[in-house]
């Protein structure tokens, strides 16, 4: 640990931390472009410039240091005894000192000499950094009476585009394409104050190169300021209008973390949260742009009951009559059913818990892994496996029995009359195999979020909730145990997956009483080995790891 | 009259010294073979130590200091050579390579020797073309003569010479820009620390050495630190008690240009004033010096009053100036200086790299202030705070004053202040190039601040006689500031 002096205070930070960083951690900012924690430091935005205090042996004393220096390459190190200054500080630094307060502001203006003020449509305004910082550190006018830089606006990929005017050319998307991606599409053209960044245009025979990596999207999230905009979320909604709320991405087993931002009328975007473990700063644009079938018109709203061949709308109560007297009437060796990766370790647990108190039967399955492509970034994975919670739905599942997987589950549903099967991934496609056996099924019900290939086979279907409008948790693939949160209302009568099986182990004549789902957490934690810490009072904003 | 003092340029003109033989026939080689036959690689490097050598491309760093930052125990270690002489007004390294090629090669084995280095790389101009083609063709006689290569002259000493041209941008001078350039990517300066002789060429200690300072090496080993100590001024830095020698040894190539009947390189010792090397390069052309830029476009301005100025690195400095690369422009009494300061501005606006932000979008600020200026769209505004009083005329009246605000000099100031602040020697850059920029457009201003009124004032390019022009020494703060350093005894 070093022991260091920041501005008056006194503190202590491992060896081999910024000031930047330093000084964050104690509630102290130092305004930076071109920093990111997540990326190399380059400095070339000199607006972290902090004065350190060196001792200047002529004088004898310790004197701010001639040059500023800049606060993301100035690295904290535990000095050597006999180089401790005022005889027990490794550094001394000051973030607020007159020196650094004008040097801030000398290059707020030279930011904003070629910035169009053209907050009122930009997509940032609200939460760009130069905006704030500005507003914080800058001037309240521009001496600049020149005309200003006017490059183009680019279209650089299926999700990005460039505003170039907005651009303060901090590089941290060329360094994100070249360090986290590996994939180095950007990079910056021209020279001095025309500098723009661009992609590899069709040149002497070379082909065009879009920015078309899975990552993308990430350089939108990191640019400081609105040059790199989304084209899925421009113009859509201004930033303080959006609530938000901390979630986890259900696009795949890696489980990155996100904050969920959406109004009533539904989810507007979601964005990549800070797990050091898990995603770092970033997650993949499939995950980013995979929310959409939340908001779709074609959501399931009402329980659907097959009548003459068709699916006709119907209410809960009809259509839960029809399952429990179905149900009741069926030996418990006929019936199979199926939880979903897709579900919440909530909504498996108390379908696990139904099947065996309340059917009586062993044939638990899961619906099998949602086939996928696995990505590999030099910082960062993209998994093969599609759904969010496959081991945390199998542990629930299983809870001591083994649980029926893939060519054994699909036998047993094709030996059995009566089907319970909990979907939920959109767009999710039938095997051969899979959809023989499920047609062979006198009586299939299916909770799901979307009409799909298992709702058309259904005889009842139940419309259940995604994970934007449960609270829950999800397992990852590496065994993190992490917090999904309510935003948006599910549409029409949907309902919540673990309440429908629930009322219908109600009608059964079986009791089990959650009011939410945080309860079952509590029976998770007390009944699966290894989630004894997973309660959603542990969870928190950042998961718990299973033992 | 001072004399040249031929040195390096000394067989500059014998017809074929660029060809292996004839080199050989004056000396060629044989400081070379006399370092590898007496001298360990660190008695060479006492050697340049003492010599009290600086760096010749512009800094004036002690060449001796920046070989012992070089870490002993990293290898492989790489020697540069910056022959990318791209300052405007400097044209001294052009003559070598493009006429002696051997001697820097010469320079090279020697500094390889010292330094235990093997690989040398030559970053060229990339409008020396001609430079490049000789000192390609010299490096192949060299290395079929075998002074370089493996094991030359069977002391077991393996150098090689790699010339790698510029692609024509300015900054690609300053040594980190250039190496970044010689790894292949973007020419622009890194953030320093670490500096090139810990982590330079491919993360590995590298020395990089302008052509000049290279050259003097074969003359500090043939003919002796002492002999070389005794040619210019060593002055006592009185900072220290007892003064700490401060040395300017050695000769400098001053590139003259600009309003003389003469101009040209010339060889001399260092520490001979401004006004002596005018006299040199053949007088001024016109009828009186104006104002003389000391070292390169880059340098700040001297007016005639600082004429008694001694072109050296250490008198230079005090004086608020700087040798720089020895680029010495002289202007007599038809030019504008906001004409000249515009098309110093349009050059360093131009060659900006870009990487920093008050340098990206401060140059080409500043250039177009001046511009504006010299286009006579110049911002003024007058003042007056009247004062009820008895007026000139016996009258009660105002006696109030006035006063003259030219807003865009002092936006001019503050905005060449903000890139690198030429008071404090405080730059918010990554490289020099900021206080390559501040430091004209600063002292321009400063020294020749009627000019710039009367311009704007006129509403269009307004040459004043060089009186009426120069801000007098009493009221010009520079001059004021300046120290002339003494000769230690």
């Amino acid at each position: 640990m070093a022991f260091i002096k920041l501005n008056e205070l006194e503190v202590e930070v491992e060896d081999g931390t910024n000031v930047v960083e330093a000084a964050r951690q104690h509630g102290i900012e130092v305004p930076h472009y071109c920093y990111h924690p997540g990326l190399s430091s380059p400095a070339n935005c000199r607006m972290c410039l902090v004065e350190p205090h060196v001792f200047f042996p002529p004088a004898g004393a310790i004197v701010p240091d001639r040059q500023l220096a800049t606060g993301c390459t100035t690295v904290l190190r535990t000095a050597p005894p006999d180089r401790k200054l005022d005889g027990k500080y490794d550094f001394i630094v000051y973030t607020d000192s007159p020196r650094v307060k004008k040097a801030r502001e000398d290059i707020l203006e030279f930011l904003l000499v070629h910035h169009p003020l053209d907050c009122p449509v930009c997509d940032q305004a609200g939460e760009c950094d130069l905006q704030d910082f500005s507003y914080r550190h800058g001037h309240d006018k521009s001496r600049y009476l020149e005309v200003k830089n006017v490059p183009p606006k680019k279209d650089l990929g299926p999700d990005v585009l460039l505003y170039s005017t907005r651009c303060i050319v901090c590089t941290r998307c060329i360094r994100f394409c070249q360090e986290v991606s590996g994939s180095s599409e950007l990079g910056l053209i021209h020279r001095g104050s025309h500098d723009e960044i661009d992609i590899p245009r069709a040149h002497d025979g070379m082909p065009l190169q879009l920015l078309d990596n899975k990552l993308a999207g990430n350089v939108v999230d990191i640019c400081p300021v609105g040059a790199l905009i989304s084209k899925d979320f421009l113009f859509k909604s201004r930033p303080w209008f959006m609530k938000k709320e901390s979630s986890v991405c259900a696009g795949c087993s890696v489980g990155c973390n996100i904050t969920v931002e959406y109004k009533e009328d539904g989810v507007y975007r979601l964005k990549p949260r800070f797990h050091g473990e898990i995603n770092q700063h970033w997650m993949c644009d499939d995950g980013r742009l995979g929310y959409h079938y939340v908001n779709s018109d074609d959501r399931l709203q009402l329980p659907m009951t097959r009548v003459e061949e068709e699916l006709r709308p119907t209410h809960w109560a009809d259509a839960l009559t029809q399952v429990t007297e179905k149900l009741s009437e069926a030996d418990a060796a006929e019936v199979v059913v199926i939880g979903s990766a897709q579900g919440t370790n909530e909504d498996n647990y108390v379908l696990q818990q139904f099947a065996h108190e309340v059917l009586k039967t062993e044939q638990l399955g899961l619906f099998g892994a949602l086939p996928g492509e696995e990505h590999v970034f030099p910082q960062f994975t993209i998994e093969a496996d599609k759904n969010p919670n496959t081991a945390g739905a199998r542990q629930m599942l299983s809870n001591g029995a083994p649980v029926l997987e893939g060519e054994a589950l699909w036998q047993k549903v094709s030996e059995a009359s009566i089907v319970y099967l909990v979907n939920g991934a959109p767009g999710r496609p039938l095997e051969s195999v899979e959809k023989a056996a499920l047609e062979s099924v006198d009586f299939l019900i299916v909770q799901d979020v979307l009409p799909s290939e298992v709702t058309a086979l259904a005889d009842v279907v139940l419309p259940g909730t995604t994970f934007v409008e449960k609270d829950g948790t999800f397992t990852n693939s590496k065994g993190w145990v992490q917090r999904v949160r309510k935003t948006v209302d599910a549409p029409g009568e949907a309902r919540l997956d673990w309440e429908i099986v629930q009322q219908i182990a109600k009608q059964l004549g079986g009791e089990m009483g959650y009011h939410f789902a945080g309860e079952i957490a509590i029976a998770i934690a007390e009944n699966v080995p290894g989630y004894a810490d997973a309660t959603h009072q542990n969870i928190g904003d950042s998961g718990v790891k299973l033992a | 009259m001072v004399q040249e003092k031929r040195i390096l340029y000394e067989h500059l003109d014998v017809p074929g010294i660029n060809t292996f033989d004839v080199f050989r026939q004056h000396d060629g080689y044989a400081r070379f073979e006399k370092a590898i036959a007496e001298y360990q690689p660190d008695d060479i490097a006492k050697m340049v130590m003492d010599s009290g050598l600086k760096g010749r491309g512009g800094a004036g760093f002690s060449t001796g200091l920046k070989w012992s930052f070089v870490p002993k125990d990293i290898k492989p270690c790489y020697l540069c050579c910056n022959a990318d002489e791209s300052e405007p007004g400097t044209f001294s390294n052009r003559y070598v390579l493009e006429k002696n090629p051997h001697l820097l090669i010469e320079g090279i084995l020697i500094c390889c020797y010292a330094m235990g280095i093997e690989t040398t790389y030559v970053y060229i101009r990339g409008e020396f073309t001609l430079g490049k083609k000789m000192l390609d063709a010299a490096i192949k006689e060299a290395y079929a003569k075998g002074y370089l290569g493996k094991n030359i002259r069977g002391t077991g000493l393996n150098v090689d010479i790699y010339t790698h041209p510029g692609a024509g941008a300015y900054i690609c001078g300053e040594e980190t820009g250039l190496i970044e350039s010689l790894e292949g990517k973007r020419g622009q300066p890194r953030n320093k620390p670490p500096f090139p002789a810990v982590e330079g060429v491919f993360r590995k200690p590298t020395v990089v050495q302008n052509v000049e300072t290279l050259c003097n090496l074969p003359f500090i080993v043939g003919e002796g630190v002492e002999w070389y100590t005794q040619m210019g001024p060593t002055y006592g830095d009185t900072r220290f008690d007892p003064p700490k020698p401060d040395p300017n040894t050695g000769t400098k190539l001053y590139c003259i240009s600009g309003d003389v009947n003469k101009p040209g390189v010339y060889e001399l010792e260092l520490g001979l004033t401004c006004a002596e090397l005018v006299e040199v390069a053949g007088g001024v052309r016109g009828q009186e010096v104006k104002a003389v830029i000391p070292g390169g476009s880059s340098a700040p301005i001297l007016t005639r009053y600082e004429l008694d100025t001694r072109l050296d690195f250490t008198s230079l400095t005090l004086a608020k100036s700087m040798l720089g690369s020895g680029g010495i422009i002289v202007m007599n009494e038809t030019r504008n200086i906001v004409d000249c300061l515009l098309n110093i501005m349009k050059f360093y606006a131009h060659e900006s790299c870009g990487q920093c932000t008050p340098c990206r979008w401060g140059t080409p600020w500043v250039r177009d202030i001046v511009q504006r200026i010299a286009d006579g769209n110049g911002r003024k505004s007058t003042i007056t705070r009247p004062r009820f009083g008895i007026a000139e005329n016996g009258r009660w009246g105002d006696t109030g004053e006035t006063e003259e605000i030219y807003e865009d000099l002092d936006l001019l100031e503050s905005v060449a202040n903000n890139i690198a602040n030429v008071d404090t020697m405080t730059w918010n850059t990554i490289c020099v190039f900021g206080i390559a920029v501040s430091w004209p457009a600063v002292s321009y201003l400063r020294k020749f601040r009627p000019e710039f009124e009367a311009t704007i004032r006129e509403g269009q390019l307004t040459t004043l006689s060089v009186e009426a022009a120069t801000v007098p020494p009493e009221e010009n703060y520079a001059y004021q500031q300046r120290i002339v350093p003494r000769e230690l005894e």
